[in-house]
């Protein structure tokens, strides 16, 4: 017990050692902060090298790699990162370059978290111009641009072909999709007839961002104004209660998968637990994988498309994209320039990255040959011209999103009446929007 | 120092609180204070605030999420207690001998205290889910069809609150077999002379003499599981739609999602009345019975 | 006791059945972990088809292989034992000192300030956690040791346990010594302090347990991922679809980063039970 103050202080003293320690030589020092998972880079041997994790990794290795002046520091954050982030800017100490979702950009940019991009883009060579409409808008807030668009995605119908076929649902190697609410009931039917199997394969449990995506694509394609404006959501509608309606049908009648989170959807679509899988352009690498791996269920035929049209007149998909942006804090000027080159180097490498599935961000490597031949590209190209995002000075898009999913699966799970779910949903994001300071 | 008497009030006696006192006031007393003060404030975690008096606390009893979450709090509170007092108090009688069967047995009930939160809900995310879960499995070598223990409004409480039990069983076992220790053999000794069965030795000996450890278990639990956080966090986001959001969780939502740290400030003064009421509420009636004896 | 047992003519198959029930919820307490090593040791593919796999062969041990191709983890464990052990030793030497003083010495304002600390019991830590997140950025404390260490320290609970320790040692053997020639400092270290032992050793299993397991604070306030501890760094990379491909890499981290303190309690455990036992808890 003698010992005791004795380390007490000792333990104080390497304490302060461990906190002012700050290394000084003449490698710059930059902080990346990125989603996306931990992994090895794609190579030799990578369990899936056209994943977005193996991907990035290999892109951020690279650049390293390329740039021995520069010393990356890589900060992985748990998806979708926002917690992280807030907690970092709340402490004054945010990472220089961090990953970000367009629709979360104006939360940070209309608190002045984030810094405008124009002059460091110009500085290095990256001209917005260059950028396609729909990511180009995504990142631009009050005429200026915030950020690097990294790429846009958006969900998907992801297909097990082999399934389709013994359903009887796929003509000339093309699967035959509904074109009406009522179609996609009786396929479904047909297609649960046939393999025994639903015909959906949804991730609801835990996380129901999909359901939100699904009722925000519907309602677009029905041309429903559901944002009046960027303070107040109107979701009792005709519109909404329709597209409710429609899965908590296909829920009742046993035409989708059920309680499954997204790891156990994802697992269970390649495992062949039925036909079509929502999620996003960022499964289209892996799934592909899948369909090359003999034996596996995928193997007899994987297909991708955007949502068919179930509901209204127009076509038209959410969208959303991931950005890179560079939070305000003191930097060096040669902080800064690293900064800067990895973005160009980033932007540089888009192609890359649209090897995940997601769109390119870049309108040459969309036009791009190389592009153009990876599988699956042409069939989700008119994404690029249909896609839509919520209106751009919707903040808290994250929060709304768990709103409107957390109330959509009480309803469709039969928890509680359609309307009141919606009621609810439109109650709760309007209280939301009218607190924000 | 050798001068200071402790019979004399002096204030260089004094000087042997002043560490703590310093780090209580600077990190517990002041947040606290701190915290009454943004309150009353319509905040933002970037900075700026308002003065609104007492809205925010308005709106915490017209908020339906809110309400639920505190429902939750005191229902999972009310899962986890009872069977953790009694399963650990049961296991401490039992295994409370010098033998090493003995031995073994308190170290497998009290390894999974030593896990973090974040590898506990690892664990047990795959044996709760119904896709290729421990239970899953196990149900199906039975040709039984899954449970969805995790998106099931009434199962998912029930489902965090094993979770919870499994992992804090050790604790409270450990408090108990230490107050064992203390119960004076020669109470056992007589009782057996005096051929009393076992139920009796244990209501009219063993109960009453570790009376005083029961009762601290039991505060000391519900102290910890009102603060229920990292389980429902990391098994279910609070889900589905609220069923098992807690009220911490709901404070850091607000507070860190949210960015209304005015609003999360509110929530966290209703947890800690609450948290107030149950302390003196326990003080006094343990003082009564006291009193009583 | 089952000499007593056989004194008292009870029936040994009551005996028996009791430790049938112990094997059978002790079989109960391992089965998650059992599963977890089992996980562990299965090719990621594999799992991704079906986690019942773990029931037959092959095994490997490829995902502990990948876990020592990336050092992340050891910093967060070793992060994770340091801030723990500071924690502990901090809260010992600031607990001891204070239920001295409040136990034994008279000083101006003691009753006022032990009732100011025992209000303190009733403050949740949630409670006050997002002003003490303001106050830490504004000392510019997050991400750094202290940071994660000193929140540690403010729980009365540890005061109020030695407060009360203190005060069950009769003041006679004080005084004995003070006669004898020891000074006040000399009583407090030879003499009060040793008879404090299992106390201290409760509030330090107790203190470096709920430091350990601390989420939420390190959450919020280590955010870089060197100052990540154990509970945040793997919570960190429990990302969603690694949940899919990388189970058994996710298993293999969870049994590394339990594994040592396991170890070390399994070593200990007689000392641990044996220190408890002797606790003020009566």
């Amino acid at each position: 017990m003698r010992a005791l103050p004795r380390l007490a202080l000792i333990a104080a003293a390497a304490l302060s050692l461990f906190g002012c320690s700050r290394p000084h030589d003449d490698v710059t020092r930059i902080t990346v902060q990125r989603i996306f998972g931990e992994c090895r880079s794609a190579g030799a041997g990578a369990r899936n090298p056209d994943g977005e994790c193996e991907i990035i990794t290999g892109l951020l290795d690279q650049f390293q790699r390329e740039n021995p002046d520069i010393r990356l520091k890589v900060n992985i954050a748990a998806w979708p990162g926002y917690d992280q982030l807030s907690a970092q800017f709340a402490a004054g100490d945010p990472p220089d370059l961090v990953t970000m979702h367009m629709s979360a950009i104006s939360d940070y940019q209309s608190r002045g978290l984030i810094e405008p991009m124009g002059p460091g883009l110009e500085s290095v060579g990256v001209d917005p111009a260059a950028f396609t409409r729909a990511a180009r808008e995504g990142v631009t807030k009050n005429g200026q641009v915030w950020g690097l668009p990294f790429d846009n995605w958006a969900p998907l119908w992801h297909i097990n072909l082999g399934q389709f076929r013994q359903a009887g649902l796929v003509r000339d190697g093309q699967p035959v999709l509904p074109t009406s609410a009522d179609e996609l009931l009786a396929q479904a039917r047909q297609f649960k007839a046939a393999t025994g199997n639903p015909y959906l394969v949804q991730a609801m449990a835990n996380e129901t961002a999909s359901y939100t995506r699904n009722l925000y694509t519907y309602l677009m394609t029905q041309d429903a104004v559901f944002f009046t404006d960027p303070k107040h959501i109107k979701l009792t509608t005709p519109e909404a209660h329709r597209i409710v309606a429609l899965f908590k049908q296909m829920y009742d009648e046993g035409l989708t998968t059920k309680d499954q989170d997204y790891p156990a959807a994802t697992s269970g679509f390649m495992n062949g637990d039925g036909g079509v899988y929502l999620v996003g352009t960022w499964m289209i690498g892996t799934f592909e994988a899948e369909s090359h791996t003999p034996g596996r269920p995928l193997a007899d035929g994987y297909a991708v498309v955007p949502y068919p049209r179930l509901f209204g007149t127009k076509d038209a998909a959410f969208v959303d994209g991931h950005a890179w942006v560079v939070p305000h804090r003191d930097r060096t000027p040669a902080q800064r320039a690293a900064v800067y080159r990895l973005v160009k180097f980033l932007a540089d490498h888009d192609y890359d990255w649209s090897r995940t599935g997601h769109l390119p961000s870049m309108q040459a490597v969309i036009d791009s040959p190389r592009f153009k031949a990876l599988p699956h590209r042409q069939a989700i190209a008119p994404l690029a011209t249909i896609g839509q995002t919520l209106p751009p000075q919707v903040q808290r898009q994250f929060a709304i999103q768990d709103i409107i999913g957390d109330e959509m699966a009480s309803a469709i799970t039969g928890r509680k009446p359609i309307d009141t779910a919606l009621a609810d949903a439109e109650h709760r994001v309007n209280d939301l929007l009218f607190h924000l300071l | 120092m050798s001068a200071a008497s402790p019979r004399r009030s002096s204030w260089t006696n004094g000087l042997f609180v002043t560490p703590y006192l310093v780090v209580y006031l600077v990190l517990l007393l002041y947040p606290l204070l701190a915290g009454v003060w943004l309150s009353l404030h319509k905040a933002d975690l970037f900075g700026g605030e308002a003065f609104v008096g007492l809205e925010n606390f308005g709106r915490l009893l017209r908020d339906t999420v809110f309400l639920q979450a505190v429902r939750n709090t005191f229902y999972f509170v009310l899962l986890t207690v009872p069977p953790l007092a009694v399963i650990a108090l049961g296991l401490a009688i039992a295994l409370n001998r010098p033998t090493r069967a003995a031995a073994f047995f308190r170290g497998v009930f009290f390894s999974s205290s030593v896990l973090s939160v974040t590898i506990v809900t690892l664990i047990w995310r795959l044996v709760l889910i119904p896709d290729g879960g421990l239970i899953a499995n196990v149900l199906h070598m039975a040709g039984k069809p899954p449970i969805p223990l995790l998106s099931h409004p009434d199962l998912v409480l029930p489902a965090i609150a094993l979770t919870t039990v499994w992992w804090c069983l050790g604790l409270p076992m450990m408090l108990y077999l230490a107050a064992l220790q203390q119960v004076p053999a020669e109470l056992y000794e007589a009782a057996a002379l005096d051929r009393a069965s076992r139920w009796k030795t244990l209501t009219r000996i063993t109960l009453p003499s570790i009376r005083r450890t029961l009762v601290l278990v039991v505060i000391i639990q519900c102290v910890l599981q009102f603060q229920l956080f990292g389980q429902a966090q990391l098994l279910t986001q609070g889900g589905p739609n609220g069923a098992s959001r807690p009220l911490v969780l709901f404070i850091y939502e607000v507070g860190f999602r949210r960015w209304d740290i005015g609003y999360a400030a509110a929530a966290s003064e209703i947890l800690f009345g609450l948290i107030l009421i149950a302390t003196v509420l326990q003080y006094v009636t343990t003082r009564e019975k006291e009193a009583v004896r | 006791m089952s000499a007593l047992d056989r004194a008292a003519g009870r029936n040994p198959w009551i005996d028996r059945l009791g430790w049938a029930a112990l094997t059978l919820a002790a079989l109960v307490m391992v089965a998650p972990l059992l599963w977890t090593v089992g996980l562990s040791l299965k090719a990621n593919g594999e799992l991704l088809r079906d986690t019942a796999s773990v029931f037959r062969g092959p095994y490997t041990l490829e995902n502990y292989g990948s876990i020592l191709a990336r050092p992340a983890a050891f910093r967060w464990l070793a992060n994770s034992l340091l801030v723990s052990l500071c924690t502990t030793a901090g809260v010992l030497a600031l607990s001891s000192l204070a239920g001295y003083g409040f136990a034994r010495l008279k000083f101006p304002g003691r009753k006022w300030l032990f009732a100011l600390v025992l209000f303190g019991l009733a403050v949740p830590e949630q409670s006050v956690i997002i002003t003490r997140h303001q106050l830490f950025s504004a000392l510019h404390l997050h991400n750094t040791y202290p940071g994660l260490i000193l929140p540690g320290l403010a729980a009365p609970f540890g005061v109020f346990l030695m407060t009360q320790y203190f005060k069950a040692i009769p003041v006679e053997l004080d005084e004995a010594a003070m006669l004898d020639g020891a000074s006040r400092r000399q009583v407090f270290w030879k003499v009060l302090l040793p008879l404090t032992l299992p106390a201290q050793a409760t509030l330090g299993i107790f203190t470096f347990l709920s430091s350990w397991n601390d989420y939420w604070w390190p959450l919020i306030s280590a955010t870089r991922s060197e100052m990540f501890t154990l509970t945040v760094g793997v919570a960190s990379s429990q990302i969603n679809f690694a949940q899919t491909s990388g189970l058994g890499f996710l298993m293999a981290q969870a049994v590394f980063a339990s594994a040592p303190i396991l170890v070390v309690y399994v070593f200990f455990q007689k000392y641990i039970v044996r220190a408890v036992s002797g606790a003020a808890v009566r």
